[in-house]
C-alpha cells in the first residue's frame, strides 16, 4: 500500500514541475466557468439552445476527463521516452499494482470533478446516487484512454498527435445525436456512445441503466485488454 | 547461481536469432563478463535473464528454479545496472532513488545518502536529475541497481561515459559487492574492465560463445611463455621462461649490460579476443 501511494504521489511532484502539464490542470477551471456563468447567459440570451443544452452539458462531462486523460498520458510517454519505464520491468511490482497506482488518483478525482459539475450546475435534478454512478464510469475514460495511446505511441511527439485523434474520437459519438433515429446505434461502435447516451437519459429523467451498463462493460473490456498491450509496449 | 542452456533469442521483429545457442553458468560470488563487439548480442542476453524479453527458447536456470516458473519475487533477488542512464529527469537523485527503494518490502540496508557518498555523488543529492552530467547519471544508475542489496546484479557496460577516476571506482565497488558473496553478471567492450574485474570472460559474437575461461588462462593460453629483454643501446632477444635461471644464453645476455626492460609476453586480452575471434572489439 504505502509503495502504492509512493508512487502515486510522485506522479503528482512529476506534473507539477512541469509547466505544459501544470497548466493542463486548469482545464476544470474553465468547464465550471462555462457551466456556472456561460450556460444560464446562453440560455436567457438565446431561447434557441435550450433543447441542446443537454447534449453541451454531456460534452462539458465528457471534457472534464479529458485533463487527466491527457496528463496522465504525457507523464507515461515521458517515462517511455526516457526509457525510466524499463526500471518499473525489473523491480517487485506487478501490473495490476502499476495500473492501480498510477490512476487511482487521477480517477478519483475526475469522479469527483464530475461530481460536482453536476451538482453545480442549475439545469437538472440529478439525484446523488445517479450522479455519483454516472460520474464514476465516466472517469472510467481517464484509464482506458491513457492507456490505449500508450500501447501505440512511441514518443511524447506522437503523443501530441494520437492525443488529438482521441479526443476526437471520445467526442465522435456526440453528432449521434443529430442523426435520425435509425443511424444512431452505428456510432455504438464507440464506447463513449453508450455514456452519452445514458447520460442524456438521466438528464431528461428517463432510465439510464441500459445505456451506462453497456458502457461501463465496454470501457471495463477495453481497460482489460488495454492493460495487457500496455504491458508489453511499456517495460521493454 | 545462473545456468543458461542452449539460449537462443529472436526479436518478435527479425527473422535471425540474435542470441544462437549460449551456453554459460556463473556461480555464486563470481563476476562473470560478457566482453563482445557493439551488436553481438551482450545487452541482449541479459534482459533475458533479467526477465524484459520473454519468448526465449533454451533453459535458464537461476538459483536452482527455472526463471520462467519465478514470480516477482525474482526482482527482489536481482538488481540491473542498465546501460544507459534512465531517470526522471524532473525528480531529484535522492527522489528517484527513494521511489524505487519503495517497491522493496526489506528495508534498505545502506541509507541513500550513504550510497550517494559512495559515488561521490554527495552534492548532487537533493538535485534535479536533468543537472547531471552523463557520468553521475550512470553513477546513479550504479547506486539504484545496488541499494536493494539483491544477491544477483546484472551491469550493463557499467563503467560507459565515465572518467578513468570514476570508472577505476565503480569496478572497485563491483570486486567488493564479489567480496560480499554477489554473483555479478557484466558486459563490456573494454578488454581492461574484463581483465581487472572478472573471474571468468566468455568472448561473445554475432550472438555466439566463442571461448568462456578465467582472463589469466586466456592470456596465458594465447600469449609466449617467454620473457623479452631490451637493453639500453637497443639490442633485444627474447627468452623462453621455463627454467630461466638455468638458461646460460640468457645470463650472458644480461651480465654487465644496462638492462632498459624486461616484460613477459603474455598476450593482451585485446590479442586473444582477436586471435580467438578473427575480430577487433572495436566496431
Ligand atoms: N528491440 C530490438 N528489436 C530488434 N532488434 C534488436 C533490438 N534490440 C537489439 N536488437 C538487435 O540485436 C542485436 C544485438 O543487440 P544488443 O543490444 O544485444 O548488442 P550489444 O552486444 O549489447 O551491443 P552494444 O555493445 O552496442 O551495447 C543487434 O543486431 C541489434 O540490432
Ligand atoms: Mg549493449
Amino acid at each position: 500500500m504505502q509503495k502504492l501511494l509512493k508512487l502515486a504521489l510522485m506522479d503528482f511532484k512529476l506534473i507539477f514541475r512541469d509547466p505544459s502539464l501544470k497548466s493542463f490542470l486548469a482545464l476544470p477551471l474553465l468547464l465550471f466557468a462555462i457551466v456556472i456563468f456561460g450556460f444560464p447567459y446562453l440560455v436567457t440570451e438565446f431561447e434557441g439552445v435550450k433543447p441542446y443544452l443537454d447534449v453541451m452539458m454531456v460534452v462539458v462531462l465528457v471534457e472534464n476527463t479529458q485533463m487527466f486523460c491527457f496528463i496522465n498520458s504525457m507523464v507515461l510517454l515521458d517515462e517511455k521516452e526516457t526509457e525510466v519505464s524499463k526500471v518499473y520491468g525489473i523491480v517487485p511490482l506487478s501490473i495490476f499494482e502499476f495500473i492501480t497506482s498510477r490512476f487511482l488518483f487521477p480517477y478519483l478525482f475526475t469522479l469527483l470533478l464530475n461530481v460536482a459539475m453536476l451538482e453545480v450546475q442549475t439545469f437538472y435534478e440529478v439525484p446523488l446516487m445517479q450522479n455519483l454512478l454516472l460520474s464514476a464510469i465516466a472517469a472510467l475514460i481517464v484509464p482506458v484512454y491513457a492507456l490505449g495511446i500508450n500501447s501505440f505511441v512511441k514518443n511524447r511527439m506522437q503523443g501530441m498527435v494520437y492525443a488529438k485523434a482521441f479526443n476526437i474520437l471520445v467526442l465522435i459519438p456526440f453528432a449521434a445525436f443529430f442523426v435520425p433515429e435509425q443511424f444512431k446505434w452505428a456510432f455504438g461502435l464507440f464506447p463513449t456512445h453508450w455514456l452519452f447516451q445514458g447520460m442524456d437519459q438521466l438528464l431528461a429523467g428517463n432510465s439510464p441503466f441500459l445505456n451506462l451498463g453497456i458502457a461501463t462493460a465496454y470501457l471495463l473490456i477495453l481497460l482489460i485488454v488495454l492493460s495487457k498491450t500496455f504491458k508489453r509496449s511499456h517495460f521493454s | 547461481m545462473i545456468k543458461v542452456e542452449n539460449l537462443v533469442y529472436t526479436y518478435p521483429s527479425n527473422e535471425a536469432p540474435t542470441l544462437k545457442g549460449l551456453n554459460f553458468e556463473i556461480n555464486t560470488g563470481e563476476v562473470f563478463g560478457f566482453l563482445g563487439p557493439s551488436g553481438s548480442g551482450k545487452s541482449t542476453a541479459q534482459k533475458v535473464l533479467y526477465k524484459i524479453l520473454k519468448g526465449f527458447s533454451g533453459k535458464v536456470e537461476v538459483n536452482g528454479k527455472d526463471l520462467t516458473e519465478w514470480d516477482n519475487s525474482y526482482f527482489e533477488k536481482i538488481g540491473v545496472g542498465f546501460e544507459l542512464p534512465n531517470h526522471y529527469m524532473k525528480l531529484t537523485g535522492k527522489e528517484n532513488l527513494e521511489l524505487f527503494a519503495s517497491f522493496y518490502p526489506k528495508a534498505l540496508s545502506q541509507s541513500i545518502e550513504s550510497l550517494f557518498e559512495m559515488v561521490d555523488l554527495t552534492e548532487a543529492i537533493n538535485k534535479p536529475v536533468e543537472s547531471y552530467s552523463k557520468g553521475m547519471k550512470m553513477r546513479l544508475n550504479f547506486i539504484r541497481a545496488i541499494q536493494h542489496d539483491p544477491d544477483i546484479l546484472f551491469f550493463d557496460e557499467p563503467t560507459s561515459g565515465l572518467d578513468p577516476v570514476n570508472a577505476h571506482k565503480i569496478k572497485q565497488h563491483i570486486l567488493n559487492l564479489k567480496e560480499a558473496g554477489k554473483t555479478i553478471f557484466v558486459t563490456t567492450h573494454s578488454m581492461e574492465t574484463a581483465d581487472h574485474i572478472c573471474d571468468r570472460v566468455a568472448f561473445i559474437v554475432d550472438g555466439k560463445l566463442v571461448a568462456t575461461d578465467s582472463p589469466q588462462r586466456l592470456k596465458h593460453q594465447y600469449g609466449k611463455e617467454a620473457v623479452k629483454v631490451e637493453l639500453v643501446k637497443n639490442e633485444v632477444q627474447e627468452f623462453p621462461l621455463a627454467d630461466i635461471g638455468n638458461n646460460q644464453e640468457f645470463l650472458t645476455f644480461i651480465k654487465g649490460k644496462e638492462v632498459k626492460r624486461m616484460q613477459t609476453l603474455d598476450a593482451t586480452l585485446e590479442e586473444v579476443f582477436i586471435k580467438v575471434t578473427g575480430k577487433s572489439l572495436i566496431g
